[in-house]
């Protein structure tokens, strides 16, 4: 099985992601785009762990788990905050700190 | 092979694109014709090999994907994305990270997405009214750079040369166990091992903070 069908599979998936990020309204929506990505990096490094038959690659993977693991309380936190306060979570109407 | 593949895809993108239509039954009907395929390339087996399987696997990623990004619905996104999930911790069988598959499995698609699953049901959120592709140009801006990223990204791959030597660590047999993987964790990465801990108690005490009603 060679590395690059990964590769390419992990650059679609992030790909599709960062336009999920870009294009939905729904911060929950953004959030799960974000893991989005986030997968599609952990199966790059997955990839890269087999081919260079090293196990670092898979700590890292594990690391960024965590990470994100962090990420989505912190963030669905965030997003009922918004919700209590707005009664929303579209991101155009939390628009106070914009510039 | 590759008309087998072929049909799979037309019957997919005509479930994806009838399933936006209100009919309930389609969505079923695909998924029937999926695991008709599935059980059709079972009996095939010995003439199909992993990268067919690799495919197939990458094919249902993909469509995931990008029902995650278009279905209107945050219930139904939550859904294919954990279908994605599973797409994925399949991939890390495939390249021989079996303890990663089982905690993508265990604690992405079981943990972290009953977190998303929670907050979807208890704020009853509606469809949204659309997407936010704004005007002409900013949407036309969008699909030049999405596709000068996609293209960078490819030429990338394809142009790539030899990765750089590190010290490899463990391989052999034990290559993507738990144990392998936990002897790195508790010795060369206990650094790391321990900032996350942190890291995870930080984000428990914010997430309460931020979701509680008022402090004290």
């Amino acid at each position: 099985m060679r590395v690059e069908f990964f590769l390419l599979m992990g650059a679609l998936l992030f790909t599709i992601g960062c336009v999920g990020v870009l294009v939905r309204r729904n911060a929950i929506v953004i959030l799960m785009c974000i893991e989005l990505m986030l997968n599609a990096v952990n199966l790059t490094f997955a990839a890269f762990a087999h081919e260079n038959q090293s196990m670092a690659g898979q700590v890292f993977v594990f690391f960024v788990m965590t990470v994100a693991a962090a990420e989505a309380a912190v963030g669905l936190a965030i997003v009922i905050a918004l919700f209590r306060r707005r009664r929303t979570t579209d991101v155009e109407d939390a628009s106070l700190m914009r510039w | 092979m590759e008309l087998l593949l072929g049909l799979i895809g037309v019957v997919a993108v005509f479930a994806l694109v009838r399933s936006f239509l209100p009919a309930r039954t389609l969505p079923a009907g695909a998924a029937l014709g999926a695991v008709a395929v599935a059980l059709l390339a079972y009996d095939y087996r010995e003439l199909v090999g992993l990268e067919f399987w690799s495919g197939l696997i990458g094919f249902v990623a993909i469509m995931s994907a990008l029902m995650v990004v278009i279905h209107p619905n945050p219930m139904v996104s939550v859904l294919f994305l954990i279908l994605n999930l599973f797409c994925i911790a399949l991939f890390f069988l495939i390249l021989d990270a079996q303890f990663l598959a089982v905690i993508q499995v265990i604690i992405y698609a079981g943990a972290i997405m009953v977190l998303f699953v929670f907050v979807v049901m208890l704020l009853n959120l509606k469809t949204e009214e659309g997407l936010r592709l704004g005007g002409g140009p900013q949407r036309s801006g969008a699909i030049v750079l999405g596709a000068a990223f996609a293209a960078l990204m490819f030429y990338a791959i394809r142009n790539r040369g030899e990765a750089p030597y590190f010290d490899p660590g463990p391989s052999g047999p034990g290559f993507g166990t738990a144990r392998d993987l936990g002897g790195l964790l508790f010795t060369r990465y206990q650094f790391a091992f321990e900032a996350a801990s942190i890291l995870l108690i930080a984000a428990m005490i914010g997430a309460v903070v931020l979701a509680k009603r008022k402090l004290r």
